[in-house]
């Protein structure tokens, strides 16, 4: 493959990841973004909440990563 | 709020506006037509826009506001359902479960900081202590169940010990080639043993455990960009028996105008399993595969090469008193590696909608299982020559037969998690809609389905209600198994004669009975509600309700009903949003002026309660007081030293001491919720958790009744949660410049677990054996708790003096006993050193009354005696006369007030060491006592 090639195979692989998402969004500007900024809006709305029910659900269930990196401990009970 | 606000503060934003507005103002009509200004501006509102507070989405990773949160929990399982088979009449029928289930008390404090305008920091404590029953295998019903807890016959009292894991209990199994297992019954004609129905109903082997705490502390540290973020962070949490320690690294990258957000991260754990096998349940199960030794009963300890290559089992070999050495100690090791990586990709689909997408993948090795979960290995035996007849026995030559065996897994695991969710705001109602699905495998051969919905619904004045729902399913590992076999046939010739033998199965290579890993699904509903109120504060309370069962597996397949259970979590937190109290909290001010401010500020040491009353009504004050205190070191009867030999013979009322204290530490969580009504009246409500930890030194000359009088060389005892909770007013009495007199009347309110009590072992064959007094979570009775406070301060001096006292206002808690009235009084002084810092020097004198009442004696049998329990295992700390004394304490301290966002807090820290100590009875001495407070007035 020619680097001519491969700058177009690139080229399209970008445009094939990015054209749905741009196509999408490129409508909503900062200043209406009012909504998404929202606190109901949040990633993750009550974080302390999710902290305990990621860690029951890992001591719980059979597919705990168990080792995401942030303890948890070894719930052998 | 959006970490993407933080990069500008808000004087710049305002000075970008200022600006932009200006320059609106001043152009002229014609020109805003100009295509080329018109561009110009828009690029302009876009940057301002984008740095506005709010203004662009809540992504995933970003660090919240400065701020200070605090979680309480509690987790609790319903009773597991316990069967047994009626052997008279062939019936399987559930037995009454008086084992205490599962119970976690935990909780969670969270600080968050900005320590410039790019770098933030967040720290995390969780602490959870769990207790209970829980199964830690399954047998077959028909095997008599392999329980220990036996019922007399109303039903209503256990006499056995648990666990005791030896099967089978009422002679042997029918078992065919597929592993299916078959009642005896008697023919009536013959009077003969023949093969009945078949009967693969299988039932928990439960264990229960006395309270354990596991600590965990972890931060993160983050620096932003305009368009990106990088995060270190690293953590560990300690339990008996597990230890890890974490790392990871990640970073978000904002492009596409911040409609697009790619997050990464990388994580590695390393974790230690150090768990001591159940001694009791020691002599039951089958550690082979996992041994380094072999203890033989003339004493010889034969060193072996465990088969299992992630873990060993390390044993003693001792003699058990009637000359055959046994082991009665063994402690199973592990290590394991979990390796992560995670991506991620949110997108703004359009104002009121947005997609994120998800990959996980964790790579772990080394030692995955849980050390307590045994699974019943059959071994069978066909001797008949018709290859036709299906049906072998085991226990036919008398060397075969079922034993636990301690679970294997397999020593490495690659787990997928991939994520979906999309969140979209409903406008007619400002409402939000948050939807995830995760799908989970990993090359164990689970496959997990998670599908999460939640609405997140405001209201106008603050609130905010979340109802959710959740349901997980997932498939069985390959190696779960309710049982597992090793079946081989005895061949014969045509005359009968024995010839050799067939290996028709061997055990697997992995395998483990934890429901964990079994087929099932999860149903679960919750909901939050929240209060934001007007300061920054946030109440906020949850309540999860979960039930799990074989038969909501996805397609069907699940495991049976017999492990079938529900668990409930609720939550209840209080978070502070610095930012949003530092906005409240009018101008600012110069940081020397908050020392000097209308309000008390208390140049009292950490240890000092009460000495602070709220300057203003409607003033609000949030404060966090810990406190840390250990025993140590040396014995004392009185205030004189004796030895340990003296407490075994003296401390024990009639009897031998069977333990003598080693160490002891407490640590206590409170916080402090202050509200002024009036101008002179402040209202205070603490909570607090406690969590204890004591070992012990077991007594040789005991020789205890059951089989393990000397079974350990060590003890050590741990209980936790929630404790007393304080209700009190302060008054002013005197308040002048320089001069102030308080006093608040308040009382405890018994919260507190009174009756913990420990496990049952052989030493302890009953269930009936509460845990030390000092041991227990409150005092189990209302007290009354007045005290008088005078401070004053001239200059870079302060000075102040307490009396205080603790009336219990009943004669004896629910568990028949009460502790000691207490009356305490504190002389201090303080030198203010910088406008910022002042230290502390006070003492203190404390007496406290002994223990009345005791606990009330057990109804239970004990099966060893044939009579009513009575505890054994005891140390001076059982017993009421060793409780309470007269101590004086030195303290000295160190009182910083804070600037920044924490404007208006303040940071305390106080070390008391005791100097006198005359304690009633035989008590172990004191060590140090450390306090650590932080307020903060809004």
């Amino acid at each position: 493959m020619t680097h001519h090639h491969r700058q177009i195979a690139r080229t399209r692989l970008l445009l094939v990841f990015c054209l749905p998402w741009l196509v999408a969004c490129a409508q909503v500007q900062p200043w209406e973004r009012g909504n998404l900024a929202k606190p109901q809006m949040a990633i993750d709305p009550q974080p302390m909440q999710s902290t305990l029910s990621s860690h029951v659900h890992n001591s719980r269930e059979g597919t705990a990563s168990g080792g995401a990196g942030e303890g948890g401990g070894c719930g052998c009970y | 709020m959006a970490a993407t606000s933080k990069r500008t503060s808000r004087p710049q934003i305002s000075r970008i506006l200022a600006w932009l507005l200006s320059r609106l103002d001043g152009i002229p009509a014609g020109r805003f037509a100009s295509q080329k200004n018109a561009g110009r501006s828009l690029t302009a509102l876009t940057i301002a826009a984008l740095a506005l507070p709010g203004m662009t989405p809540r992504q995933s990773g970003a660090v919240e506001d400065d701020g200070v949160d605090f979680q309480y929990s509690r987790y609790r399982e319903g009773d597991r359902d316990m069967y047994r088979y009626h052997f008279g009449e062939g019936y399987v029928y559930k037995l009454p479960n008086k084992l205490e289930p599962i119970e976690v008390d935990g909780l969670h404090a969270k600080a968050r900081l900005r320590l410039s305008d790019r770098f933030k920091l967040k720290f995390n404590f969780i602490q959870d202590t769990w207790s209970g029953a829980s199964p830690i295998g399954s047998a077959p019903v028909i095997s008599g169940g392999g329980n220990g807890p036996t019922y007399a016959e109303d039903g209503t009292t256990i006499t056995g010990a648990s666990p005791l894991a030896s099967l089978p209990m009422y002679g042997d199994l029918a078992v065919d080639r597929d592993g299916n297992f078959y009642e005896y019954q008697t023919d009536p004609n013959t009077g003969q043993r023949i093969i009945g129905a078949r009967n693969n109903r299988h039932t928990h082997v439960m264990s229960s455990a006395s309270p354990e705490t596991r600590k965990q502390g972890d931060f993160k540290l983050t620096y932003e960009w305009n368009e990106a973020a990088l995060d270190v962070g690293a953590g560990t949490s300690t339990e008996r028996d597990y230890r890890s320690q974490f790392f990871n690294l990640g970073g978000r990258l904002d492009f596409n105008q911040k409609l697009t957000t790619f997050n990464w991260g990388l994580s590695y754990t390393s974790s230690e399993t150090k768990a001591k096998l159940d001694p009791d349940a020691l002599p039951f199960i089958a550690t082979d595969l996992y041994d380094k030794s072999l203890c033989f009963s003339d004493g010889t300890l034969i060193p072996m090469q465990p088969t299992v290559p992630t873990g060993y089992v390390e044993g003693n070999c001792v003699d058990d008193g009637q000359g055959q050495f046994v082991r009665t100690e063994a402690t199973l090791r592990g290590k394991r590696q979990d390796r992560g990586i995670e991506l991620g990709l949110t997108q703004v689909l359009n104002k009121n909608a947005l997609l994120t997408l998800g990959l996980g993948y964790t790579r772990s090795t080394g030692y995955m299982a849980n050390p307590y979960k045994v699974v019943f290995g059959h071994t069978v035996v066909f001797n008949v020559n018709n290859d036709d007849d299906p049906i072998g026995q085991t226990n036919l030559y008398g060397n075969t037969g079922s034993s636990a065996l301690v679970e294997v897994r397999p020593e490495k695991r690659e787990l997928f998690d991939w994520h979906l969710g999309y969140k979209r705001y409903v406008e007619s109602l400002d409402a939000a809609l948050h939807l995830d699905y995760h799908y989970a495998h990993d090359d164990w051969g689970i496959r997990a389905h998670t599908l999460e919905g939640k609405w997140v619904q405001p209201f106008g004045t603050g609130w905010t209600v979340t109802p959710r729902l959740r349901y997980y399913s997932q498939s069985q590992a390959d190696f779960y198994a309710t049982a597992i076999f090793e079946m081989t046939r005895y061949n014969f010739d045509a005359s009968g004669a024995f010839v050799d033998t067939t290996s028709l199965r061997k055990f697997p290579k992995h395998y483990s009975s934890d429901q964990r890993l079994s087929g099932y699904g999860t149903l679960g509903a919750g909901f939050s509600l929240s209060k934001r109120f007007a300061r920054g504060v946030t109440a906020e309370a949850g309540y999860d309700y979960y039930t799990h069962k074989g038969s909501l597996k996805l397609g069907g397949g699940g495991e049976d009903d017999f492990a079938d259970f529900h668990y409930w979590v609720a939550n209840a937190a209080i978070k502070v949003d610095l930012d949003a109290v530092g906005g409240s909290r009018g101008d600012p001010q110069p940081q020397q002026h908050d020392a000097h401010s209308q309000h008390q500020h208390s140049s009292a040491p950490a240890g000092v309660m009460f000495d602070h009353a709220l300057g203003k009504a409607g003033e609000f004050m949030l404060g966090y007081r810990y406190m840390r205190s250990t025993q140590g070191g040396g014995l004392l009867f009185g205030s004189n030293s004796v030895n340990v030999d003296t407490v075994r013979q003296a401390g024990c009322e009639s009897q031998e001491c069977a333990v003598t204290p080693r160490a002891m530490s407490m640590n206590m969580h409170m916080l402090d919720l202050m509200y002024a009504p009036k101008d002179w009246l402040t209202l205070t409500l603490m909570p607090q958790w406690v969590d204890m930890s004591m070992s012990m030194t077991p007594n040789p000359n005991v020789q205890l009744s059951g089989a393990h009088g000397a079974h350990s060389t060590g003890h050590r005892h741990e209980t936790g949660g929630m404790g007393d909770t304080g209700i009190y007013a302060i008054a002013k009495l005197l308040d002048k410049p320089g001069h102030h007199l308080n006093l608040a009347l308040g009382a405890t309110i018994p919260t507190g677990d009174v009756d913990i009590r420990l496990r049952k072992t052989l030493t302890t064959p009953v269930y009936d054996q509460r845990i030390h007094y000092g041991m227990q979570l409150g005092s189990g009775t209302w007290d009354l708790q007045p005290s008088l406070t005078y401070t004053g301060e001239a200059g870079r001096l302060s000075w102040g003096a307490q009396l205080t006292g603790t009336a219990r206002m009943e004669k004896r808690n629910d568990s028949g006993f009460a502790f000691g009235d207490i009356f305490q009084s504190s002389v201090w002084g303080g030198v203010r050193w910088t406008p910022w810092l002042t230290g502390t020097l006070r003492g203190v004198y404390t007496t406290q009354g002994r223990l009345r009442g005791r606990y009330p004696a057990s109804e239970e049998i004990d099966i060893y005696t044939g009579e009513l329990f009575v505890p054994e295992h005891l140390g001076p700390f059982d017993f009421p006369s060793n409780y309470g004394g007269k101590f004086v304490d030195i303290g000295v301290g160190l009182n910083a007030t804070l600037g920044g966002a924490w404007r208006g807090s303040n940071l305390k820290l106080e070390w008391l060491q005791p100097v006198r100590e005359k304690v009633n009875g035989y008590q172990q001495e004191r060590e140090s006592t450390w306090v650590f407070s932080w307020n903060m007035q809004f």
